[in-house]
């Protein structure tokens, strides 16, 4: 049905749950996957226009100076606000979920052997969103 | 535009009259006291039947005007308040009014103006179908594609079914062949009688064939399950030309026809190839030509067509003086189950299997096939293969060795677990002249191991209690024996022999076993060591290791779809980045910095569960963290810290051992 292969960002300090994520999204062929180990370099390549950036909340595990999740996820809803960015965390707290969620994020996700699957359905979601958005826009810019 | 004309109250009255939305003006009581043409048009009622009406009257929702009206007179102005007009197509509008004073500020009435929204309500309700319709199509394609995919895996099932059905079926069958052609074999070796050998000899021959008939099948639908496959070995043509006729000889000799074999000398001396399909298709073509010659000759004939270089075509043709085939029935012989004439197979025998497999053959490896004949004059089968050309030396092939009488000290242990088999391989290892001794399971042949000596083990795969995968494994991995292990199969598919090398067997037989080849594999094994087995795991692992272990990759292997490569990948940044995580955990718990060991138990935990290391060690490192977030230290924090350190390490420990063995892995595949 749909063409285009999604883009999407990975981004998380853990290289091997990157890593992981990374093996399991490409066995489905319908991502285009690009794999960042910190904020800076997802936000240096944003002008590749992801659909969806995939992204780790806390960033600064081993490089304490590193930008954190939020950070990063201020920074790309100012520069691009409709790149939908879903936030992964180890942590099952309700706070960070709702701090995540205030700052613009579609959604969020623990870090758990289901993340993957998780993962899977909201980017349906998001895409689904986006259809119905411009579909929208369409037929207002015929009304 | 001059200032006098837009005070013009005739200027106003003009404009208003243009509007084409209905414009009225009620007074404080509700009545109309004035309005456009297009309020006259929309209800179809004149000027003069419209003043000092109630407004409200011309609304389907009467009550509902009265309170929007009220609302102007209430606030001073509405602003888009949707109704519906009562006139013939109950127009809906949205209604927007404000009042209007006298100079002292005195409220006169109200101005009212009624926009059409038809057109944008049609537009919407498009809208609201259109993507009504867009769904239903998407759940359509959906569920379209679901029934395909459903149907899809409902053929695949069936075609491993079938599989399945004819390799359990080929194992029923041969087991007791094997039985049959084997104590024939025996007997036919003992003082007969010149009629009893004959009837022996018929029996052998019925066995033989049915065997072949079994392979035939077996074949036809590893190529309807697309599990054909070719092996790229160098071999040398000539030889293997040579040993193929050799084996028609005694077949030729009785029925007083002659072959005859034209090489050609151009072609390159050692070839990559299937050599072992290149043999069927050769016995297949001669075994008909043979079958439906009485007298004449047949000519096998190889032929260089074109070399370049890295490839080598060459065309090969079996030519007979046979009994033809009509023109009619040229076009069908290479469909399954087809003999020229059906009468033919009740004079001549076979299934007609035989030339489909060859077409198979043949078009699978690229090449083609043709058949030209004519009746009572004979036929010609050609076909051509294309060959990669190599500088390598071909493969020893298994040479057949004539029994030696000299090497007699040779013990042996046959794994066996139907005793009709088992005798019958004690029957040819004495006719060897091995000692031998007989296990009916894969757990008695170990205890026997671990009890005496031996050379080498003959091992049936499917036995009760322990079978040969399981009993090689243990052998291989628990014993850290390499003793030569030759594996004894009925079942012939591709998988199982895959399996055989996988668990760390030498070499395969299939049954019936044909003794010359048992004989000369097991010296093979027997005269040079045995090469070294690649799952044999080195240094002094011993049998409780498996048990402890704090890994499972279980889950890792099931998410790569077991693709080495990719485990490796992960193993590799495991242990990559594991290490620094125990140390920065360490090192800031010490220093008391707690958003440092915040960030190093974060990171920490997803990588328990990757690694299948039990869900305890998760929550304490889960524990660490909320530890630190609280920023304060809680008793016993230090014993967690060092168990977690002391899994990691083990965990590692145990990850290298499992990339060394993904990587033999990797270079065995």
């Amino acid at each position: 049905m749909q063409h285009n292969r999604i883009k999407i960002f990975l981004v998380d300090d853990d290289a091997l749950f990157l890593k992981l994520l990374e093996i399991e999204f490409l066995q489905e062929t319908d991502f285009d996957i690009k794999t960042f180990s910190s904020g800076e370099l997802c936000l240096d390549n944003l002008s590749y226009h992801p659909d969806v950036v995939i992204l780790d909340y806390l960033l600064a595990g081993i490089d304490k100076t590193a930008m954190n999740g939020i950070e990063t996820l201020d920074k790309i809803k100012s520069l691009k606000s409709d790149i939908q960015v879903v936030m992964l965390s180890a942590q099952d707290k309700i706070d960070v979920a709702v701090s995540c969620m205030h700052h613009g994020a579609f959604d969020y996700v623990v870090k758990s052997e289901t993340a993957f699957l998780r993962l899977q359905k909201i980017i349906l979601n998001i895409l689904k969103t986006k259809k119905t958005e411009s579909e929208l826009k369409w037929y207002m810019e015929r009304m | 535009m001059k200032n006098a004309e837009i005070k013009s109250p005739q200027y106003a009255r003009s404009l208003i009259e243009a509007s084409l939305d209905p414009l009225v003006t009620i007074s404080t009581m509700g009545k109309i006291t004035d309005m456009n043409e297009a309020l006259t048009n929309l209800t179809g009622i004149s000027r003069e039947q419209l003043i000092g009406t109630d407004f409200k009257d011309y609304f389907t929702d009467s009550r509902k005007a009265r309170k929007v009206y009220k609302e102007v007179f209430a606030k001073g102005f509405v602003i888009d308040s949707p109704l519906t007009m009562r006139d013939s197509k109950s127009t809906d509008v949205l209604f927007n009014g404000s009042v209007y004073k006298d100079g002292r500020g005195k409220v006169l009435g109200a101005v009212v103006v009624a926009r059409d929204i038809t057109e944008r309500k049609r537009i919407e309700r498009q809208l609201i179908e259109a993507r009504v319709f867009a769904e239903l199509a998407a759940s359509m394609a959906e569920l379209a594609k679901t029934k395909a995919e459903g149907a899809t895996r409902y053929a695949e099932s069936a075609m491993k079914a079938k599989q399945q059905f004819l390799s359990n079926m080929s194992h029923e069958i041969r087991t007791p062949m094997n039985a049959i052609i084997g104590f024939t074999k025996v007997v036919l070796k003992t003082d007969l009688s010149a009629e009893q050998k004959e009837y022996l000899i018929a029996i052998k021959m019925s066995g033989d064939s049915l065997i072949v008939l079994i392979d035939d099948i077996l074949d036809l639908a590893k190529v309807d399950a697309g599990k054909m496959s070719f092996e790229k070995t160098p071999f040398r043509m000539t030889t293997s030309l040579a040993v193929m006729l050799k084996l028609f000889q005694t077949k030729i000799q009785e029925k007083n026809i002659e072959i005859v074999s034209e090489y050609d000398i151009d072609i390159p001396g050692v070839l990559m190839g299937d050599a072992m399909r290149l043999h069927q298709i050769f016995i297949n073509l001669i075994s008909n030509a043979v079958k439906f010659t009485n007298e004449g000759k047949i000519t096998v004939c190889a032929r260089l067509l074109s070399e370049d270089a890295e490839h080598a075509t060459i065309e090969f043709s079996v030519t007979d003086t046979g009994i033809g085939i009509s023109k009619e029935k040229l076009g069908q012989v290479f469909e399954n189950f087809q003999q020229a004439t059906s009468g033919t197979s009740r004079l001549y025998g076979g299934t007609g299997l035989g030339l489909a497999i060859v077409k198979q053959l043949v078009e699978l490896q690229g090449g083609t096939i043709t058949v030209k004949s004519e009746v009572d004059k004979g036929s010609t089968f050609s076909f051509n293969l294309n060959f990669q050309k190599t500088n390598g030396e071909a493969e020893l092939e298994v040479e057949l060795i004539e029994l030696d009488k000299e090497i007699k000290n040779i013990k042996v242990l046959v794994v066996e677990d139907i005793p009709l088999n088992q005798l019958l391989m004690k029957t040819l290892l004495d006719d060897f002249g091995f000692e031998r001794d007989v296990a009916a399971n894969g757990k008695i042949a170990i205890e026997k191991l671990k009890a005496g000596s031996y050379d080498i083990i003959l091992m049936d795969l499917q036995m009760p209690e322990m079978n040969g995968f399981v009993a090689t494994d243990y052998i291989r991995n628990t014993m850290q024996s390499k003793i030569p292990i030759i594996a004894l199969t009925a079942d012939v598919t591709t998988v199982d022999l895959e399996k055989c090398k996988a668990v760390g067997m030498n070499d395969y037989i299939s049954k019936p076993v044909d003794e010359r080849i048992l004989y000369s594999k097991m010296m093979a094994l027997v005269k040079k060591p045995a090469p070294e087995v690649k799952k044999a795991r080195d240094k002094n692992s011993n049998e409780v290791k498996t048990s402890t272990r704090c890994i499972d990759l279980g889950s890792l292997s099931q998410r790569t779809r077991k693709d080495p490569s990719l485990m490796k990948e992960m193993i590799l940044l495991y242990l990559d980045q594991t290490p620094t995580l125990i140390h920065a955990m360490k090192q800031s718990f010490n220093d008391k910095d707690w958003n440092g060991l915040h960030m190093a138990a974060h990171t920490l935990i997803p990588s328990f569960s990757i690694m299948g290391i039990h869900v305890d060690f998760e929550n304490m490192a889960k524990k660490i963290q909320e530890y630190a977030i609280a920023q304060r230290q809680a008793e016993g924090m230090d014993e967690i810290v060092l168990q977690l350190e002391n899994i990691c390490l083990q965990a590692c420990k145990e990850l290298q051992e499992e990339l060394k063995e993904l990587k033999m892995q990797t270079y065995a595949t």
